[in-house]
């Protein structure tokens, strides 16, 4: 079967087509541009047959494109020709009620995460300070551990020039503090489709373990003087209130529907015509 | 069912063939004065499939030489050489043209049109890219020249300065590599040029950007970007000769220039450039992979997305191949971040090419097959990358076998892979001919053995602290049984590589009749008998959705409804 020969187009029909007409100027530039050029390396008499070269062909492809452009005129005979595939089947792909069952149908706003790691950045301060105070005497020893990691010329702190006041440490602890905790949030909002159920257990408990064990095998690497002076047992604990909180940020923030109620084509650009039949059936009258 | 036709018209030029009359001369001239864009294809590919055997046999030149130490196979001058236009000729002879040929050949097809915006500039575009290869070939039989003895390169391809300075490189053999790349590089802009006009303003009715095919997507940004990249290298290049023979300082520390302004200006051309040839591999797997998958590209908006993020990216990563210049921390992180964050665009493509073949019905022919081969060493091609990215690492890894074997794992597992792919698919459309399946498969499989057992193990002698470029070696460094190894493989690609154009050669003359449409595709190329007539359509397509031979195939169950 084709289609083409219900279509107009499709009828046989005779005619000409115009088409450039062959040249060979474009060769013959190209070669006295190459000659000029190799001529440097050679002889000067190249470059000089290719300047003439680059003349005698820039003239010729001028004559031929002015004062109108030289074609070509290619006789044909248009008749239809058929279009079709051997495959006549077509399998669809089979969309099950139980892998559906997994997607959420409601989450938190990724917004929402971006809040709560505003909200878990402050929190966190305060057991870090605590615990420059406490352990150390002085508050702005966790900010310079942090804020030392950017400090490029910093080589081997003593206790005491950590436990010091530095304002470049501070700077650049409140930039990492600030970028850190926002794209966290923002991490934490991305996954929230994925794990939606119990924001306060994954972002309080879970996320906080695996971040402390990541960072705990790595630090040495990344950054050897800030795991030489690290409390790990006050990290975590700083960590679990950043997680704490911000879950409990997030789940104070109501709901929305996801994009899993929408057809799938309209939100990804994904073609899929055997989802979007059923769905533009089901959804059409919930479509906005 | 008026609606669900689609007015692609299905078109035979029943005219004598004209072109095929007349003696070898006539066929000849033919040849020489055509600009037809898909003759201009067929010639880029040819041309660069010799210049591939030619930089092929300069690379087994050199694993000969490495593969046992304190080898004098060759001298080291001629090993020089031999590195030098091997790295050349694969990126410039190679690599660019054969996938311009593939552009020039298939995006006018592809988007409906007759040719290119500007068939003449597309000619003499060729001309000037084919006669810079062969002037850059001329420097081995040059002779004595002006100014000194005449020789091949001998700087490498990146030819960094101030080795390139006369007093360290005397004679012409790196004016040869200026001039030649030179010449090739005005050719390729021209093809640039080209192909953004075509694809901007020559698409057939309803061809709206978003439902332009992938290829003819990528090889837009492809060729916007080679208009931003080489230009660069185009000033550097003269710059350098400014600097030999007209008395300029520019890269001349003693004087006042620096050495580092080189390479600066030969990587902001250099990395993007890994780019611009990858980009058209990536091309050819999104329309191979779909067709032999049976399903749509999976993600069509955020691949285009994908791969203008990638083309941007690239223009700010350059400076990753100078950790080792020494630049400041800032500059460091910088360029390890930015590196970095080309992993997320290619990752996206990853993903969806495996999303696409994810559920479908895989038909593994021989394209599939390196499409698929391409998917996986593209990722740990990529893999390595960001390994390479970290700078502690780059400062120990870098000009080392580790290097080589990564951007070979881009260049070979990814780009070389995908343009077999690209020739399997293509090659019935062009020829009317199907390539020999089974020869096709002795092809793929000693191919991907022969580069797995050279590119795998370059990467431990990279480890062991083997460095580039380097003549031969002592035998107790502990490298002689990976340079064996790495020999052996490459000299089985060797063999891939004859078989494969033992195929095209048998294939031309004996394979089976393709028809229009072997693979039952999608796009308009399929829509055109094989060969293509001179004009393409004899009637001006029309399309309604990405897949338009799908419609017309499906009339049930057309593309245009959903997108």
């Amino acid at each position: 079967m084709t289609d083409t020969v219900q279509h107009e187009a499709g009828r046989e029909r005779e005619g000409t087509i115009h088409l450039p007409a062959p040249t060979a100027w474009p060769i013959v530039l190209a070669f006295g541009v190459t000659l000029g050029f190799a001529g440097l390396v050679t002889n000067l008499g190249v470059t000089v047959l290719g300047v003439i070269l680059i003349a005698v062909g820039s003239i010729g492809w001028f004559r031929q494109v002015l004062p109108h452009e030289q074609h070509e005129d290619v006789p044909v005979r248009v008749q239809p020709v058929t279009i079709e595939s051997s495959r006549k089947f077509v399998e669809r792909i089979e969309v099950s009620e139980e892998h559906r069952a997994h997607l959420p149908v409601e989450t938190y706003p990724v917004l929402s995460g971006v809040k709560g790691g505003i909200a878990g950045g402050i929190a966190m301060i305060f057991p870090a300070l605590a615990y420059g105070l406490i352990a150390q005497h002085s508050i702005w020893y966790p900010i310079n551990l942090l804020g030392g990691a950017g400090v490029a010329n910093w080589r081997n702190p003593t206790t005491a020039d950590i436990a010091a006041f530095h304002w470049e440490g501070l700077l650049v602890a409140s930039v990492i503090q600030i970028v850190a905790c926002l794209l966290v949030g923002l991490l934490y909002g991305a996954m929230l489709p994925m794990l939606p159920r119990r924001p306060v257990l994954l972002g309080g408990i879970i996320a906080p373990l695996l971040w402390t064990g990541l960072l705990h095998s790595t630090l040495g690497v990344i950054n050897p003087v800030l795991d030489e002076h690290i409390a790990w047992g006050w990290f975590v604990i700083s960590q679990v209130t950043f997680g704490v909180v911000a879950g409990l940020v997030v789940a104070r923030e109501s709901r929305i529907r996801t994009a899993q109620s929408l057809p799938f084509v309209v939100r990804m650009g994904i073609e899929a015509p055997g989802l979007m039949h059923d769905d533009h059936s089901q959804h059409s009258g919930e479509k906005h | 069912m008026a609606d669900q036709t689609l007015p692609i018209s299905g078109s035979v030029d029943v005219t004598p063939p004209h072109a095929a009359a007349g003696t070898f001369l006539e066929r000849l001239h033919g040849w020489v004065v055509t600009v037809d864009h898909k003759k201009l294809g067929i010639l880029y590919v040819v041309y660069s499939l010799i210049f591939l055997l030619v930089g092929g046999a300069e690379a087994l030149a050199i694993r000969i030489q490495l593969m046992i130490p304190g080898n004098h196979f060759l001298t080291a001058a001629t090993y020089n050489q031999f590195f030098t236009m091997h790295g050349t000729t694969m990126v410039f002879l190679v690599g660019m043209p054969i996938l311009f040929g593939f552009a020039n050949y298939l995006v006018p097809l592809m988007i409906g049109a007759r040719d290119m915006a500007f068939p003449r500039l597309n000619a003499f575009s060729f001309w000037l890219t084919a006669l810079g290869g062969l002037l850059l070939y001329f420097s081995f039989i040059g002779g004595p020249g002006l100014y000194g003895m005449g020789a091949a390169p001998d700087v490498g391809w990146f030819a960094y300065a101030p080795l390139t300075a006369h007093v360290f490189s005397p004679g012409n053999g790196t004016d040869y590599w200026a001039l030649a790349l030179i010449v090739s590089g005005f050719g390729t802009l021209g093809t640039a040029i080209n192909i953004v006009a075509t694809i901007i303003s020559m698409r057939c009715k309803g061809m709206s950007l978003l439902r332009m095919p992938l290829f003819a997507w990528l090889m837009l940004v492809v060729s916007a970007l080679t208009l931003v990249t080489i230009t660069p290298l185009t000033a550097a290049q003269f710059m350098l000769l400014i600097d030999r023979y007209l008395g300029g300082h520019f890269f001349d520390t003693q004087a006042g220039g620096s050495a580092l302004v080189w390479i600066h200006f030969f990587w902001i051309f250099g990395h993007p450039e890994v780019y611009v040839l990858v980009l058209p591999a990536f091309a050819i797997a999104n329309e191979i992979i779909p067709v032999f998958s049976r399903k749509a590209i999976f993600g069509y908006p955020a691949m285009v997305a994908a791969s203008v993020g990638i083309a941007f990216v690239s223009l700010g990563v350059w400076a990753h191949h100078m950790f080792t210049v020494g630049m400041t921390s800032v500059s460091n992180a910088f360029f390890v971040l930015s590196t970095m964050l080309v992993g997320i665009p290619t990752g996206i493509k990853i993903f969806n090419w495996l999303a696409t073949m994810w559920g479908g019905k895989i038909r593994f022919a021989t394209p599939m097959l390196y499409c698929t081969a391409f998917v996986f060493q593209f990722l740990i091609a990529g893999l390595t990358g960001i390994i390479l990215s970290v700078a502690p690492w780059d400062w120990q890894l870098h000009n080392s076998y580790f290097v080589i074997a990564h951007f070979h794992y881009v260049l070979v597992g990814a780009i070389v892979f995908n343009i077999f792919a690209a020739i399997y698919y293509w090659y019935p459309k062009v020829t009317g001919r199907m390539m020999s399946e089974r020869l096709g498969k002795w092809n793929f499989w000693l191919f991907l053995i022969g580069f797995h057992v050279t590119f795998d193990t370059m990467h431990f002698l990279g480890f062991l602290g083997m460095p580039r470029s380097i003549y031969t070696y002592e035998p107790n460094r502990g490298w002689n049984g990976l340079n064996m190894v790495v020999s052996i493989g490459a000299f089985i690609q060797g063999v891939a590589a004859l078989i494969f154009v033992y195929n095209l050669v048998w294939s031309y003359f004996h394979g089976e009749v393709a028809g229009n449409d072997p693979w039952d595709a999608w796009t308009l190329e399929w829509a055109t008998p094989s060969p293509p007539p001179d004009y393409n359509f004899a009637t001006d397509p029309e399309v309604k959705s990405r897949r338009p031979l799908w419609d017309l195939k499906h009339p049930d169950d057309p593309d245009w409804k959903y997108e």
